[in-house]
């Protein structure tokens, strides 16, 4: 008589079978938060699209690369518990008023417990409601920070602070060049960004012979270079403009013939600016962010895992997008991750104390202090070590690395000054 | 003396692709009376072609400033048969339409191509030439192939306007429209091919920048507010007016931003603009309206 249904012999291979296509199935696919286990959301807040986005869309992607690892890796652990990680986005196109909108939608309805931010001119309403809801927020731009900015922290990036590295290592590395001629794009990049070139430039004995401003509605840039080149300036300082304008700076250099040195707070999608010009005339130029597949970055005191693995995953996933600040979003959530780890907890309090315990912290070029009181009024931004960069042979790469508080201690009060006088 | 003889160069390849938009714009105003505040799109749009056919698929770069002008040239006969050409005898309706026809046009671009960086478009003939050996002035190849282009396209607008029955018929309709009628022209299909020239010129001068400038939803913008202050200062109506104004508001603009400042040469531009409507207030070479 034939048997019904399964035997126990059936069943068994066939449950052993669908167990083994489930847990096959499982290796490689991205990580999908299933109803039972616990979520914790991170918020970013920035310019997605926008002539400011270069500077937050490949930061987002990477917090994406960033949280898939951490899930993969069974996420954070918070005492018994493990939380699985989502980013929540929203595009405030660097606009103030969508960005309170944007922070209100984050905090309130999406509960996350962190906020990332690029900073700037979207910053201030926002980093207001982050403070009165006692919600912890992160800048790239630590000229955001205020007294009253509790929870606002600049762990990742002190922009514009770093750019006196660049220039004290040309003056040490090239002594014969003795002007320099900045131009700026006129805005709050720009000004903070002027101030501390021209007081890296005083304290490095360059005479400025050329300082302008130009309006960022500017379309045709050839005026702005063939004024900076009638000064015959030994060095051309971009300051801090957008990618696009660097690239049309850079393109308008080339064309008019100019065979000095060029500094730059960024040089992002430098390859496309090489395309336009050519590997000989970026040769040397020296700027503030490195790629991470740079072997420098594998030096011990570096606070980031595998950062020459992290380049190739970020280019495989998002080819030829690789920015400036790729790296600090993901370092900065990074840290986030730790002090919740550390403090058994992810509310924005406890993590925040968490960070800010003993004083220092982790940052990604090398243990650092907190540090801003004299500046900002608070001490609530990561400042150390920070790499010099230059392109050699078409590409990026660290020249050395220098600390920002030891420039401070010797030429605080140049910087002081020329803030001041820039308003 | 370099630095002059340079910012003389800038401000005559600038000038070429001011007058080429200036050109369109009062030939589209003069036939169809219409202020067509979507011109800087059309700027625009040409430039977007010549991103997609010449640097996203590789069709060489003068094919693509081709077809840019062809295909802006369609989207501006679309835009005057649907949209304008109902609004004839409206002026102000022309007008608010060519205000949606820009966002329209500038949401299709973002929508297709992404508000991200600026598209990156690899010049054709990359570097520059020092001028007549003076090694402290040079002229960046693809600002000639533009500049050259440009005054083809604007020396050949003209023989077609001078030389042809249908350019004395766009001249005379621009002149007076209800005379033009009367001698048994059609306005409605000289209005379709006045749009669709001065938007095949848009699309052309976009075209032509497209290595040369950002490439982004927004580009028109500050092209159309350049355009309208040479048309102005030209004369609303006059082709000789717009290109001599694109001339000499180039110029002024380019020295003024290279020995002041960018910002302080578009405030003194816009006080130019005042002050030749205050002086001739029909322009460098208007006639003024009977009344």
């Amino acid at each position: 008589m034939a048997k019904k249904g399964f035997t126990r012999r059936q069943f068994t291979g066939t449950a052993a079978a669908a167990a083994g296509a489930v847990a096959a199935s499982s290796f490689g696919a991205p990580y999908v938060a299933r109803g039972a286990e616990k979520v914790v959301k991170l918020g970013f807040l920035g310019p997605l699209t926008g002539e400011v986005a270069g500077w937050a869309l490949p930061g987002r992607n990477a917090c994406l690369i960033w949280a898939d690892q951490v899930n993969a890796a069974g996420g954070i652990k918070i005492g018994d518990d493990n939380y699985m990680v989502e980013i929540v986005s929203y595009d405030n196109e660097y606009l103030t008023d969508k960005s309170l909108i944007g922070a209100k939608k984050l905090v309130l309805e999406d509960e996350v417990k962190l906020v990332l931010m690029l900073g700037g001119t979207d910053a201030p309403a926002a980093v207001q409601f982050f403070t009165k809801q006692k919600m912890l927020s992160t800048t790239l731009l630590p000229s955001d920070l205020t007294p009253d900015t509790l929870y606002h922290l600049a762990p990742a990036e002190v922009h514009p602070l770093y750019n006196v590295t660049g220039v004290e290592w040309l003056a040490e590395n090239r002594p014969e060049l003795k002007t320099a001629a900045i131009c700026a794009q006129d805005d709050e990049l720009g000004w903070p960004s002027v101030a501390t070139y021209l007081a890296a430039f005083e304290a490095a004995g360059i005479d400025v012979v050329y300082n302008k401003y130009f309006d960022i509605a500017t379309t045709d840039f050839a005026p702005v270079v063939t004024a900076m080149l009638a000064e015959n300036p030994d060095i051309v300082c971009l300051d801090t403009a957008y990618p696009d304008f660097v690239n049309l700076l850079c393109e308008q250099l080339f064309l008019q013939d100019y065979k000095g040195q060029i500094i730059s707070c960024t040089l992002d999608f430098y390859g496309r600016i090489i395309e336009k010009t050519s590997t000989e005339f970026l040769e040397g130029l020296i700027f503030q962010f490195p790629d991470f597949d740079d072997p420098a970055m594998n030096e011990p005191h570096i606070n980031f895992e595998n950062p020459n693995e992290f380049f190739v995953n970020y280019n495989e996933r998002f080819p030829d997008a690789w920015s400036a600040v790729t790296w600090e979003y993901p370092a900065i959530a990074e840290m986030w991750r730790l002090a919740a780890e550390k403090a058994g907890s992810v509310e924005p309090m406890d993590v925040f104390a968490a960070l800010k315990e003993g004083g220092r912290g982790p940052h990604v070029f090398g243990d650092a202090d907190w540090w801003g009181e004299e500046l900002w009024g608070i001490d609530n931004a990561l400042v150390g070590n920070w790499p010099v960069v230059q392109i050699q042979n078409g590409k990026a790469t660290i020249v050395e690395y220098r600390n920002i508080i030891d420039w401070w201690n010797k030429h605080g009060e140049l910087l002081k000054k020329h803030t001041a006088e820039q308003g | 003396m370099d630095t002059v003889v340079q910012t003389l160069v800038n401000a005559l390849m600038q000038s070429s692709f001011v007058a080429l938009m200036a050109v369109g714009l009062v030939l589209i105003f003069g036939v169809m009376r219409v202020i067509n505040f979507a011109h800087g799109e059309f700027y625009m749009a040409g430039a977007y072609v010549v991103f997609w056919l010449y640097a996203q698929h590789d069709l060489p770069f003068f094919a693509a400033v081709v077809a840019a002008m062809i295909i802006v040239g369609i989207i501006g006969l679309i835009i005057e048969q649907l949209l304008f050409k109902p609004m004839r005898e409206n002026p102000l309706g022309g007008l608010i339409m060519s205000i949606g026809v820009l966002f329209i046009l500038q949401v299709l671009a973002a929508v297709t191509f992404g508000v991200g960086l600026m598209k990156h478009i690899p010049p054709l003939y990359p570097g520059a030439t020092p001028l007549f050996g003076m090694d402290g002035v040079s002229v960046p190849w693809q600002r000639l192939v533009a500049f050259g282009i440009a005054v083809l396209l604007l020396i050949g607008f003209w023989l077609f306007l001078k030389r042809t029955r249908l350019g004395w018929a766009l001249r005379a309709c621009a002149q007076d429209r209800e005379a033009a009628a009367l001698q048994g022209m059609s306005i409605n299909r000289l209005a379709l091919i006045a749009m669709g020239l001065g938007a095949g010129l848009a699309g052309a001068a976009g075209a032509i920048m497209a290595p040369l400038v950002r490439v982004y939803p927004y580009i028109g913008g500050p092209v159309i507010v350049t355009a309208f202050i040479v048309i102005v200062v030209g004369g609303i109506g006059s082709l000789e007016g717009a290109v001599l104004a694109a001339v000499l508001y180039t110029f002024f603009h380019t020295f003024v931003a290279t020995y002041l400042d960018g910002t302080i040469a578009s405030i003194l531009g816009l006080l130019l603009m005042l002050l030749v409507l205050i002086v001739r207030p029909a322009g460098l070479l208007g006639k003024g309206e009977k009344v």
